[in-house]
């Protein structure tokens, strides 16, 4: 068994050691997610389509967010902690450990209530994203890639601490504007944050490019999502290396 | 200077001082508003330029004033107090000789006020420059009481819903569903008047309205005096019911150990 999978385990082990806390916090995320279904209900109901994007389509946006974000925040919670992690001093313990930092920080803690993104997402979708083998697989597809540019985006948002220096507000702005990007369809932006979003913030790897291959899959666009997501997982590796070497140890056990 | 007046000017301080956390608070609003007018410029550009009497101006200065009243109260208010009863801290605030709630929540005002400051400001720029100029100058002037009106019931309501944890010992619950009271009923992210009727009419008789839809349909350019007179009555009925929480909830209160 390899490291990763090691500590990725015992981090599961002591997410489910209060199982009770575990299941309601997975329940009331739940219930959050719900209350954004309702608004896009409602929301359509009011307005009818929007370029072409109908209740359904945001839906399977809404499923492959849950998805990606609940991988990259629940099972791998501390993705965007880095920043705070690194102004607290708190990398000490896993620098002294005999194992790749990025993967064991990564791996070391689980978030419950986003574990319950990533639950209801995939059910959300076989419930209401009219799936088929074709538009599942290519959901899964969306769905890892987007994890992984999310992940490498808050990791290199974070490692930017180890530069700049601050509290750790980079990930923090990083994290809230990825997030709110990707919850809507790409199609609403033009101009300058369309770019914006294909770049600086990636959310349209996150969730609009996923989606609209879910609606219509695309060879090169699916090659193009792909290349992507290697090169932010790339960009987070590398900066979080680099900053490394700027980081002053807390001595945080001699204090 | 009285102690509730000392709390507010703390708050107030404490949230000016260490910029970062402002400034994220203020990039993440600029987002949020970037979003809102791109999704709300659409849906009113594929609506015929109206919607439910809403223009696309009108609607953006909405969501500035209802984003603006809503972003500057904490938003872990809820869990926070419930952790503070939970864990038994709240026993060292009940040692002082003024009241635990009304100190809270004068600290809490405190703290929205200068994220309401630094909101309104930076937040009624970036909505100039993406929807153009209010639809009326005089309401956008009315819509401030209604913003601090709207954060000052967000803050009591708060802390009434926080007291549960008096007898449940944990507020984490009632937190999740709190906001997601002012995210649709409040009008948050979607003002009342473009909610199917029956939905909006038990929404305009619950409390919540008062936190984001108010401000919003004032800055919208409905400057209507009789709205914060809502607000200020159930302001005043939010008030008596987070003491009434927290007397009770102070009387039934046992902390183990020191």
């Amino acid at each position: 068994m390899t490291v990763v999978t090691s500590t990725l385990r015992a981090s599961l082990a002591d997410a489910f050691a209060n199982r009770g806390s575990f299941w309601f916090q997975v329940a009331v995320m739940v219930v959050n997610d719900g209350t954004w279904i309702v608004f896009w209900v409602l929301f359509f109901h009011q307005v009818g389509t929007l370029r072409g994007w109908g209740t359904q389509d945001v839906i399977v946006l809404f499923t492959i967010l849950l998805t990606s974000a609940g991988a990259a925040l629940g099972l791998l919670a501390n993705s965007r902690r880095i920043g705070h992690l690194a102004a607290a001093g708190e990398l000490d313990e896993t620098l002294v450990l005999p194992v790749g930092p990025l993967s064991h920080i990564l791996t070391s803690r689980i978030d419950p209530a986003n574990m319950g993104d990533l639950m209801f997402g995939p059910v959300l979708f076989a419930v209401a994203g009219n799936p088929t083998p074709e538009r599942a697989a290519v959901f899964v597809l969306g769905s890892v890639a987007g994890s992984v540019v999310l992940v490498g985006f808050l990791v290199a948002c974070g490692a930017l601490t180890l530069f700049v220096g601050g509290r750790g507000e980079q990930a923090d702005l990083g994290f809230n504007a990825i997030l709110i990007f990707a919850s809507y369809p790409l199609d609403l932006f033009g101009g300058a944050t369309k770019v914006l979003l294909f770049t600086a913030v990636p959310a349209a790897f996150v969730t609009g490019l996923p989606a609209q291959l879910v609606r219509s899959f695309n060879p090169a666009h699916a090659a193009l999502l792909v290349a992507m997501a290697a090169f932010f997982a790339g960009l987070g590796w590398a900066t979080f290396q680099l900053g490394l070497r700027h980081y002053s140890s807390g001595s945080i056990w001699t204090r | 200077m009285s102690p509730y007046l000392a709390g507010w000017r703390l708050g107030l301080l404490r949230t000016l001082r260490p910029p970062g956390d402002l400034s994220v608070r203020i990039g993440f609003f600029a987002v949020i508003l970037l979003v809102m007018s791109a999704l709300w410029g659409t849906a009113i550009d594929a609506n015929g330029g109206q919607l439910e009497g809403y223009t696309r101006s009108s609607l953006l200065w909405y969501v500035f004033a209802a984003q603006t009243a809503v972003l500057g109260v904490r938003p872990r208010s809820v869990e926070e107090i419930g952790d503070e009863i939970g864990g038994g801290a709240i026993a060292i605030q009940m040692l002082r000789p003024v009241s635990v709630v009304g100190l809270r929540m004068a600290i809490d005002l405190g703290e929205a006020c200068a994220r309401m400051a630094v909101a309104f400001v930076a937040g009624a720029a970036l909505t100039w420059l993406f929807a153009g100029p209010p639809p009326s100058l005089s309401a956008l002037a009315m819509a401030v009481p209604a913003i601090a009106l709207g954060a000052s019931a967000n803050i009591a309501s708060s802390h009434a819903f926080g007291g549960v944890a008096f007898w449940l010992l944990d507020a984490k619950s009632t937190w999740f569903l709190y906001q997601k009271l002012v995210f649709i009923p409040g009008g948050m992210l979607i003002p009342l008047d473009l909610l199917p009727r029956p939905l909006e009419v038990v929404c305009a008789v619950l409390p919540f309205a008062t936190m984001a839809y108010v401000p919003g349909k004032i800055a919208s350019g409905d400057a209507n005096p009789l709205l914060l007179l809502w607000q200020v009555g159930w302001l005043a009925a939010l008030l008596a019911l987070a003491a009434g929480v927290f007397a009770a909830g102070e009387r039934r209160l046992q902390v183990m150990g020191g």
